[in-house]
């Protein structure tokens, strides 16, 4: 056997996952440095199950939770731009969509004269009630004191 | 029992339980925070990564589905962590640099062995980050090889043998001090 294929083997006989025995044995009896590296090997698994366990930071949930938390609220305040920013395009979108429908029927021309026609009917309409308003109000009174009486009445029979 | 309470755990944290995920926290933290501290071997790039660690379960929790255990999926996580980061490039540190100082007190032997455990961690430094995850992973609580291969999805005999040669590498470094 040579040295190589010995020394491949050091690392998994030190970490007890190989026993070294036949052709390996009889090789590590008799090879000085094949023995030393063993012997290395042992000493580097020992070392590596002494090494120190670094512990965390006494805050380091608080800090942590603080940072999710605070990682949540950004994702959240995205999220709500992102849906606000959607509805609006949406709403222009609707918007734009309806006019061009409009536009192309011809509807925008008679749309046009209707908002005139009610425009032009609604002043005839206020022209004549605003001198009979003082008659209405005084009307209005009359009965919200009628009902408010009637009201008085019943929740005190009811009492 | 173990895996019942677990699943709750996970179940309350896709409710949206904070204390359940504090809980979770409070419940890794060690491992979390040694596994990637031994890796990174930067207290506070260490403190960062480990939440970002956290960070990643907390949003990734409602897709965890289960098939893993927990403890797999958050390796799973540290190693991603860990060997995304671009921190200080491990062949920068020597090992003849800043050796520690013999204390007046200690023996002879007390110092071989400070000055071997000085050495050993200036030699993970300069391992590669997939060698240095590996040995900081198995010598941490008796991970066995199944589980590391499972979270690092690698087979069994990949991670053996890149565990030999992690190995071979520390031993060829410290050659001297081992003798």
């Amino acid at each position: 056997m040579f040295c190589d294929e010995a020394l491949d083997a050091v690392e998994a006989i030190a970490a007890g996952d190989l026993t070294a025995d036949g052709r390996v044995a009889a090789h590590l009896a008799s090879c000085p440095n094949c023995a030393l590296a063993l012997e290395g090997a042992r000493q580097l698994e020992r070392s590596l199950r002494l090494r120190a366990v670094p512990a965390p930071p006494a805050q380091f949930t608080s800090r942590t939770i603080t940072r999710v938390r605070r990682a949540q609220w950004r994702s959240d305040q995205f999220l709500d731009v992102g849906f606000n920013v959607a509805i609006a395009l949406v709403v222009v979108a609707v918007v734009a969509g309806v006019w061009m429908l409009l536009n192309r029927t011809g509807l925008t021309a008679v749309s046009n004269d209707a908002v005139t026609l009610f425009g032009s009917g609604f002043a005839m309409v206020a022209r004549r009630v605003v001198p009979s308003l003082p008659r209405y109000a005084g009307a209005a009174a009359l009965l919200a004191t009628a009902l408010g009486i009637w009201w008085w009445a019943e929740r005190d029979a009811a009492l | 029992m173990e895996d019942v309470h677990e699943r709750e755990l996970v179940e309350r944290c896709r409710g949206g339980d904070e204390r359940a995920f504090q809980e979770l926290v409070d419940r890794y933290k060690d491992l979390v925070f040694a596994l990637i501290a031994r890796t990174v071997q930067d207290r506070s790039r260490a403190e960062d990564l480990a939440q970002d660690v956290f960070l990643r379960i907390h949003r990734g929790l409602p897709y965890f589905r289960g098939e893993a255990r927990l403890s797999t999926w958050i390796y799973r996580i540290v190693a991603n962590v860990c060997l995304q980061d671009h921190g200080r490039p491990p062949g920068a540190v020597s090992l003849d640099d800043e050796r520690t100082p013999a204390a007046p007190a200690v023996s002879d032997r007390q110092f071989g062995d400070l000055e071997l455990r000085d050495r050993l961690e200036k030699a993970i430094a300069r391992l590669p980050a997939n060698y240095r995850l590996l040995i900081a992973a198995h010598y941490l609580q008796g991970v066995q090889y199944e589980e590391l291969a499972e979270a690092l999805q690698l087979p069994l005999g990949t991670v053996k043998t890149q565990l030999y040669r992690a190995k071979q590498q520390l031993r060829r470094m410290l050659e001297n001090e081992l003798k």
